[in-house]
């Protein structure tokens, strides 16, 4: 499985990919929407999940989200924010725009692990 | 906890106190006053906060100190050497998630800034900060509202 | 730093020998995590020096150390999701077709600090067949501090992120200051009580579903035995009882039987132990 993680933290991108990668995803990363965009766009096979942060220079990641559920050759990623935002109506809107789930930083990695068991995106996880 | 509509020391100390503790694993304790709190040349990273308080928050450390916080938020030994970039991204990175936690803290929904970093020769002034520990060391952090 | 394969080996190897809990390929980040505190603490540089440290010195005190470290404070909502998936399409339904009075009692034996039983108030809330129905949980628990965290009903950004998907978290919680409060519908359907269950049990009626989950593991074979039927005592005979993913009632007690649901288990009373329960 692949997974594509959108930050503009070379730290926050490294340590999302490291959980990421431990759980057995191959990891893609962008640092902003756009660059996001431009690499689902690009060739390879589209992700299986996008984590995906709020605050980015040049495209947020509500605007990603947003475009990526224009697109029904996506329509298969998986979308979950992971961001500082924490506000309800903050995560009412994420969802709104199509993300599946949000993690709110800061995280554990277990709690970016029980996430994605919630998605079903886990080798021992049948979703709900 | 009650809801405070500008951002004071207690709430700013709990969101730092659950930063350093989740992704440092670390402990964040307020530096005693009569504690000298000095260092030469330092990094100073800072973020906006916009919405029904306007100001920005401000986190200065030592130099080494920064090195530390990177370190340890991506899981390597307190004394590997990092490029200046990555510590200067790690560093932003831990004030955005403290400057998130923050802003979620106060009424209505603010607007996040992206972080700043930048290099410091001078170490803030106490009165106008409050100091708490990283390990040993002195980390300053400032509460700026806007001039009115 | 990532934990090396040999050292995620030894902790799996430990902590399954000690506590039947196992960590599967994939949980390599949450034991570096975890044993990164005590690898500081114990002066080593990383997890690797830690735990090669200590499969040398297998001191026993150390090794307990980790294993308390990689099997305490699990305390994420809807915990191991599948038992609250059972709970609402397999085991509520089928209570509420046998409930005329549209009531259902489920105790929470082991509640920490509220997640377990408000999870299970907030799955009865999305089991379409329970619309309308009265849901109460008593929410039991040995330590007092405990009780009075799940009393506040205050959990910690952390907390809140622990196995909760969003779309609960926004329907059912309010942000208060740095933490968030649970609403005070669900809270109200949740009564705290302090109970030690080792002894006899006070008087607290019929329940129709037992969370008697990862409690088990910490007793004794008689004490797991007795506390096994004292709980078929306060179960209503139809009653299903959840026990956690390490625990069975096999060659423990008897009188139950399991059903498998989902990926794991419920159990329930054996119908030919049900009407010679003694009262």
């Amino acid at each position: 499985m692949r997974a594509l993680v959108v930050d503009d933290s070379r730290a926050m991108r490294r340590i999302v990919g490291r959980i990421l990668g431990d759980a057995g995803f191959e990891v893609l990363e962008a640092a902003d929407g756009q660059e996001a965009l431009d690499l689902l766009a690009g060739p390879g096979d589209v992700p299986e999940l996008a984590c995906v942060d709020w605050n980015m220079p040049v495209m947020d990641g509500l605007t990603f989200i947003t475009e990526v559920r224009r697109h029904p050759e996506w329509r298969a990623i998986t979308l979950m924010m992971v961001t500082t935002e924490s506000e309800s109506d903050q995560i009412v809107r994420a969802l709104a725009a199509g993300a599946h789930e949000y993690l709110i930083k800061p995280f554990t990695g277990e709690a970016m692990l029980e996430k994605l068991d919630l998605l079903g995106l886990l080798p021992t996880s049948t979703g709900v | 906890m009650t809801i405070a509509s500008a951002p004071d020391q207690a709430l700013v100390l709990a969101a730092i106190e659950q930063v350093w503790g989740s992704m440092l694993f670390a402990t964040a304790d307020p530096w005693p006053t009569e504690r000298p709190a000095e260092f030469e040349t330092g990094l100073q990273a800072q973020i906006e906060l916009r919405g029904e308080w306007n100001g920005r928050l401000v986190l200065t450390c030592d130099a080494g100190v920064a090195n530390q916080i990177a370190n340890a938020m991506l899981g390597l030994g307190p004394e590997d050497e990092l490029d200046e970039p990555d510590v200067h991204d790690a560093v932003g990175e831990v004030l955005n998630v403290v400057g998130g936690s923050v802003k979620g803290a106060l009424p209505g929904t603010s607007a996040l800034g992206l972080p700043g970093v930048s290099e410091v020769t001078e170490v803030p002034s106490r009165d106008e900060s409050f100091v708490v520990s990283w390990g040993d060391a002195p980390v300053y952090v400032q509460i700026v509202p806007d001039a009115a | 730093m990532t934990i090396s394969p040999q050292a995620f080996t030894f902790v799996r190897e430990l902590v399954r020998a000690e506590s039947a809990i196992v960590l599967e390929p994939g949980k390599e980040y949450l034991v570096e995590s975890r044993l990164v505190p005590l690898a500081r603490e114990a002066g080593h540089p990383d997890v690797d020096a830690y735990v090669a440290d200590l499969s040398t010195r297998r001191s026993q005190a150390a090794l307990m150390k980790v294993v308390e470290a990689l099997t305490t404070n699990e305390t994420s909502w809807f915990r191991d999701s599948d038992p609250y998936t059972t709970l609402r399409k397999e085991v509520l339904p089928l209570l509420a077709k046998t409930r005329p009075n549209r009531e259902l009692r489920v105790w929470a034996a082991a509640c920490s600090s509220g997640q377990e039983p408000y999870s299970i108030v907030m799955t009865a809330l999305d089991t379409p067949e329970l619309a309308g129905w009265k849901t109460d949980v008593i929410a039991t628990d040995l330590s007092e501090e405990m009780l009075e965290r799940g009393r506040r009903g205050e959990y910690s950004q952390l907390e809140v992120n622990r196995g909760m998907p969003a779309t609960t978290l926004v329907r059912h919680f309010e942000r208060s200051g740095l933490n968030w409060r649970i609403n005070q519908s669900i809270k109200d359907r949740v009564q705290f009580r302090q109970l030690n269950l080792t002894r006899p049990f006070p008087p607290m009626g019929k329940f129709d579903v037992v969370f008697l989950r990862n409690v088990l593991i910490y007793f004794d074979l008689p004490t797991k035995q007795d506390i096994l039927r004292r709980v078929r005592q306060v179960m209503a005979p139809d009653g299903h009882l959840f026990l956690g993913a390490a625990e069975m009632t096999m060659g423990v007690d008897d009188a139950w039987e399991r059903v498998p649901a989902g990926r794991s288990s419920v159990y329930r009373i054996r119908e030919e132990q049900r009407t010679c329960v003694p009262w």
